[in-house]
């Protein structure tokens, strides 16, 4: 078997035990990159020092020293979390050469754990987007049908890992951003508690929705990913104390909630897999129930109001002065050339912030932001008390399958709506998480598993137990 | 709610990005529509409700301590004597 088709876990036994060693494995793995990417386009930039860092991983095995939990497994990150030395774009014009001179700290505690980067992995400009198409890298393309979007905006980690680029990567999830892609492309992506994982050196959209999440082809190594990263860091004070320890356990008994409104405005053929994936769960010992959520009607114009409110604050200060494209500030005055200078922010990103500058302007205030705020804590509190009775509430990822690149390009609002089902996580801080459910007609069909805030150990239970049962396994032919 | 192509290139302003007359003309229109999904907002019993808060004290913050960074942390090549340059003010 060739050593790229390793999970996360076998390349650190494997490389640990010197049955290979990570020099091999990160060989093979750029082998397969360069054969794949033509098609795939998950990457923004390759990681020139991956080798490097690799024989420096077999050294320290050689010399006994401990390597580390990852020892040597390859991992993307989405392009914009900071990378020491490797320049991070947020596929934008804005940051093309802007090479960070810090690591984020999930970088830092990937690498402490041994975990290689392999490259910089392709998003829709600044997080923005459904569907990877607005990068200006290009964009990138469903393993499974290249003629269609691998979802977004952390579309190039999902579509890196379905097609055996790296074991795992790290993406970020503000809206759906690590879940949408890792359902269409069907791998597992986790959008952690807000809290849980450290911010620090990951650039701003939407920073009190947002959290960095891991993303694997088997929930064994997207726990493994949370355990390198997950727990308290002085860097960034939205952080809660501790340092959990996550394990893989099959919990019988959970009780399990379908939300209604989860799956009525779904594609029948997802609704269907859903109903399956629960009737999975029922066989596998769980409680299910339906149930109702009725503040999803309000949940997707209360996400889209904050984020592009913070959306707007946030991009304000690429100024491209000190840092940006090339640009002579000779002969402009300073308000047109920022006004110039800025109107390279693409299609989408220019879109929300003339939109979230719209919703915070005197006046609306009170009508959008101030509303939205509200509405968040109407739909926490409803969830909180449905966490009551349910340990997990599932339903599909995403309400449609993967669509044709293009489709949707053209009209924002119906992009908007494909977002549906993930933003309540983020609306309400809590964690979420989205396994791979099936196929219909060859397309991946994600199922969504949602928990209380901290509760990140009963959805991987959940998440795992499903798994084993439905057991979708497979990857793409490239 | 209207959204008109003055409040559009406003914005634009407000927000420093030059805006040309096409994406003036797509902008106030998208951003109509999506403005009026917005307005859902309206429909929700929000009186008694109070504003999502974080819980974190500013007592729990850590000191705001300048620190510096390795190497050269900036990225543009328009410098003059160990200042970076900008456009003019006025």
């Amino acid at each position: 078997m060739p050593l790229y088709t390793l999970g996360a876990g076998q390349v650190a036994a494997g490389v640990k035990s010197r049955e290979f060693s990570a020099e091999e494995y990160i060989q093979q793995l750029l082998e397969r990159i360069e054969k794949v990417e033509p098609k795939v386009n998950a990457f923004v930039t390759i990681n020139k020092g991956a080798i490097e860092h690799a024989r420096t991983i077999d050294k320290k095995i050689r010399d006994g020293e401990q390597a580390g939990p990852l020892a040597g497994v390859a991992v993307s990150i989405k392009d914009n979390i900071c990378t020491k030395g490797i320049r991070t774009t947020c596929a934008s014009r804005m940051l093309e050469s802007f090479v960070p001179p810090y690591d984020a700290t999930v970088v830092t505690r990937l690498q402490d754990a041994g975990a290689i980067v392999i490259g910089k992995a392709n998003l829709d400009e600044f997080a923005m987007g459904s569907t990877t198409e607005f990068s200006r890298y290009g964009t990138t393309r469903n393993p499974w049908d290249i003629s269609r979007v691998p979802g977004g905006s952390s579309g190039g980690s999902a579509a890196s890992v379905a097609a055996q680029e790296c074991a795992a990567s790290l993406g970020s999830d503000a809206g759906g951003s690590v879940r949408c892609p890792a359902s269409f492309c069907s791998v597992v992506g986790m959008k952690p508690t807000y809290g849980l994982i450290s911010r620090y050196g990951l650039v701003s959209y939407a920073n009190s929705l947002e959290q960095v999440g891991p993303i694997g082809r088997t929930v064994s190594d997207v726990v493994s990913v949370l355990n390198a990263i997950a727990g308290a860091d002085e860097n960034d004070h939205t952080t809660v104390g501790g340092k959990p320890v996550y394990t893989l356990q099959e919990r019988k008994g959970l009780r399990v909630g379908l939300v209604r409104e989860f799956i009525e405005d779904t594609d029948p053929a997802v609704a269907k897999m859903i109903l399956r994936a629960m009737d999975t769960l029922e066989g596998q010992g769980c409680k299910c129930k339906e149930t109702s959520l009725e503040s999803v009607a309000y949940a997707l114009a209360s996400y889209y109001t904050i984020a592009t409110a913070e959306a707007s604050s946030n991009l304000a200060r690429y100024d491209n002065v000190r840092y940006g494209f090339d640009m002579s500030p000779e002969g402009y005055e300073w308000n047109s050339y920022f006004a110039k200078a800025r109107s390279s922010f693409g299609e989408e990103a220019k879109r929300r912030i003339i939109t979230g500058s719209y919703v915070l302007s005197s006046g609306y205030y009170g009508k959008y932001y101030l509303k939205a705020q509200q509405a968040r804590s109407l739909l926490k509190d409803e969830l909180k008390a449905l966490f009551k009775s349910c340990d997990v509430l599932i339903g599909p990822t995403m309400p449609i399958l993967p669509f044709k690149i293009g489709e949707k390009i053209d009209d924002p609002l119906k992009m908007y709506l494909v977002d549906i089902d993930t933003v309540i996580a983020n609306l309400a801080g809590m964690p979420a998480i989205s396994v791979p459910a099936g196929f219909v007609d060859g397309l991946p069909v994600g199922l969504q598993l949602m928990a209380d805030e901290f509760q990140e150990q009963t959805i991987l239970d959940a998440a795992y137990l499903f798994e084993q049962a439905a057991n979708v396994r497979g990857s793409p032919e490239l | 709610m209207m959204v008109t192509k003055e409040q559009v290139k406003h914005l634009g302003w407000l927000a420093r990005i030059e805006l040309s007359d096409a994406e003036l003309e797509r902008y106030t229109e998208q951003i109509e529509g999506i403005v009026k999904y917005l307005d859902k907002l309206d429909a929700m019993p929000l009186q008694q409700v109070k504003p999502i808060a974080t819980r974190k004290k500013f007592a729990d913050l850590r000191p705001d301590e300048p620190a510096e960074f390795e190497g050269d942390a900036l990225g543009t090549k328009y410098r003059k004597d160990g200042f970076v340059k900008g456009p003019r003010m006025a």
